[in-house]
């Protein structure tokens, strides 16, 4: 799940985090009340601050995606129906920003860009 | 501090403890071979001149065994944290005065096993001999002596080692300049004669290398 | 007490061409400091100079609350401390050496002694001087990490080893700084590790500290900046101008330091633009920093 952590990302790295469980969330990967890694199994395993992670669980709390437990860990909250499919749509957007951003800073039009996807999707668009 | 004490003493028994064994053994034959003869009970008054030609001679002994155990013990005290640097030592969360305290200590301690079996076998050499009329046995003054000696010698190097290396360096260096200072000027025939001076300075004035000197007798009138 | 290092105006002379001037740092409790500089710069020299082994000549150290060098057998208690080379007796076996350490550290924790020793893969009856070098630090960090102290200092202690053992001392450490919330002094080379690890950075060159900054701040306000129009003179920009190059048409390519996104008014103010904002990762950063800094006639 959090494999290709990029230190050297512009992104921080508790946003990276955080933004992977959420990810795992919305997919359905984690399971409600499941139980995340350890503050200090995680930092230990990614060989990252452990202050990072604490910020990265507090985050994913404040957004009432996670519940810390003192003493017992951090937990998954269970999400209102509405909120996955929220969550799900608005990664979906992030992806098409890249995508969007990436196509302009190498030069590709936005017709090559749909005809590029049509094909890939093995779709026409009418 | 005794949990410090242990930790010091075990390393440095384990970097001394041939030089200290060895020297165990050695000082406890010096007075059985000094009284070898002393055995036989049937000669005349000329077995008491052998005897103490004989007790003489490897009183000599003596000395030197003290003088090599305490110059030894003493390297061996040093010779780790010189290799470090000392920097393992002075990260150490003591004083330094006690950690050398420690080291001197502990050193000292493990020389309490040649000074004891030169006690022991001179009480045993003195026990299984029969001295001719007129000689007396000095077990315990010679135990006494030998263990004086041990501890100048000891406190004598350990000094001299616990310096920075560059301290030693200036040592050898003046003793080396020394030598050739004598060498030159009796090559040019000079009458210059430095080195017994200073010995004589050193060894025979007042002072603790005093108990080097003179004969180391076991037995004697 | 909110330092556990605090260094003021620190004055310190190596023979007659190295000196350590004005050197100031601030090593926040719990946080894990890291101390960048290229080879020479004056890292361990500082180092030793925080762990009392060397006497300052000017200037003033405060280690944990107290002053040092002056009180260094009580200081020393609670840090530990894993120097660049290998210090320890190579005549005695890895076990004599946790034996003889935890007899002066009151607070030995056996446990995580045993624990590192399985961890690790060490061998108690072998002799510290057969070891290989990975092996060799691991026994270093061992015994820093055994003592329990508040403070942990480095110094380059990942160097020179394969990504294997980095990886495990990493680790150990990470742990230890979970579970203790003790602070880290790291000094290194080695930029992407400490990358990664680091909130807070400090970075020295020929003696003199250059930056002292939270990491996030000194990654990411590090930038590459594509400039058309720009004046010949730029005095007091609200970033730090570290290099000025001219493009290859598109512009100018300036690299900047403490950037924020909103400053690129201040350029436009200057009736220039900015094409384009690139990222520096913190090597990057790093060398030019370095570079802007021995341009500058000191």
């Amino acid at each position: 799940m959090f494999h290709g952590i990029d230190p050297r990302s512009p992104i921080p790295l508790y946003v990276q985090i955080a933004e992977r469980v959420r990810l795992a969330i919305a997919t359905g990967a984690l399971d409600p009340a499941a139980p995340l890694p350890s503050v200090r199994q995680l930092a230990a395993e990614l060989r990252i601050n452990p202050a990072t992670v604490v910020q990265a669980y507090r985050d994913l709390e404040a957004q009432g995606f996670v519940e810390i437990r003192h003493g017992a860990g951090t937990f998954v909250r269970e999400l209102a129906p509405g909120r996955r499919a929220r969550e799900r749509s608005q990664q979906a957007v992030a992806l098409v920003r890249k995508l969007l951003a990436e196509a302009r800073r190498s030069g590709v039009t936005l017709a090559e860009l749909q005809r590029a996807l049509e094909t890939e999707l093995g779709v026409k668009a009418t | 501090m005794t949990a410090q004490f242990r930790a010091v003493l075990y390393t440095q028994w384990k970097w001394s403890r041939i030089i200290v064994v060895l020297g165990t053994v050695g000082a406890f034959a010096i007075p059985l071979l000094s009284l070898q003869g002393a055995a036989r009970a049937d000669r005349g008054a000329l077995q008491a001149q052998d005897l103490l030609r004989s007790v003489q001679s490897w009183g000599t002994l003596y000395p030197l065994l003290a003088a090599t155990l305490g110059l030894l013990v003493a390297i061996a005290a040093w010779a780790a944290d010189h290799r470090g640097r000392h920097i393992h030592a002075l990260t150490l969360p003591l004083p330094r005065w006690r950690y050398v305290l420690l080291r001197f200590g502990a050193g000292f301690a493990l020389l309490a096993a040649p000074i004891a079996a030169v006690l022991i076998g001179a009480l045993l050499a003195t026990v299984t001999a029969t001295l001719p009329p007129g000689l007396q046995a000095y077990p315990l003054a010679l135990a006494l002596r030998f263990a004086l000696a041990v501890f100048v010698a000891y406190a004598v190097f350990f000094a001299v080692s616990a310096g920075t290396a560059r301290t030693a360096g200036i040592i050898l260096a003046v003793i080396a300049a020394l030598i050739l200072v004598q060498v030159v000027a009796s090559m040019a025939n000079l009458d210059l004669n430095l080195l017994e001076t200073l010995q004589a300075a050193l060894v025979f004035g007042p002072g603790p290398l005093v108990v080097f000197t003179g004969r180391w007798m076991l037995v004697d009138v | 007490m909110n330092q556990a290092i605090l260094i003021e105006g620190l004055h310190y002379r190596v023979g007659k061409t190295f000196a350590i001037s004005e050197l100031d740092l601030h090593v926040p409790v719990g946080s894990i400091y890291g101390f960048l500089g290229p080879n020479g710069s004056g890292k361990t020299t500082t180092i030793r100079l925080i762990l009392g082994l060397l006497r300052p000549l000017g200037g003033r150290i405060t280690v944990l609350g107290d002053p040092m060098p002056e009180h260094y057998a009580r200081v020393l208690g609670r840090v530990g401390y894993v120097p660049e080379q290998p210090h320890l007796d190579g005549t005695l076996t890895v076990g004599e050496l946790i034996a003889f350490q935890s007899a002066f550290y009151p607070r030995w924790d056996r446990a995580r002694a045993a624990e590192l020793l399985t961890k690790f893969e060490l061998d108690a009856e072998q002799l510290f001087g057969r070891l290989s070098k990975g092996q060799k630090a691991k026994v270093m960090i061992l015994l820093a990490l055994a003592q329990c102290g508040e403070l942990l200092v480095l110094d380059e202690p990942t160097d020179g080893l394969d990504p294997v053992v980095r990886r495990d001392i990493l680790g150990a450490l990470l742990t230890y700084v979970s579970e203790r919330g003790a602070t880290i002094f790291i000094s290194s080379h080695l930029v992407h590790e400490l990358e990664r690890v680091c909130d807070w950075v400090a970075v020295m060159d020929n003696g003199r500290l250059i930056t002292e900054s939270p990491m996030e701040k000194l990654k990411h306000g590090t930038k590459r900046l594509v400039v058309s129009g720009a004046p010949r003179d730029v005095t007091n920009p609200p970033f730090r101008m570290l290099a000025r190059e001219a493009g290859n048409g598109a512009g100018e390519s300036w690299v900047v330091g403490d950037w924020e996104p909103d400053m690129a008014s201040y350029i436009e103010g200057l009736g220039a633009s900015v094409r384009d904002v690139i990222d520096l990762d913190l090597e990057d950063g790093f060398v030019e920093l370095l570079r802007s800094f021995r341009r500058v006639p000191q």
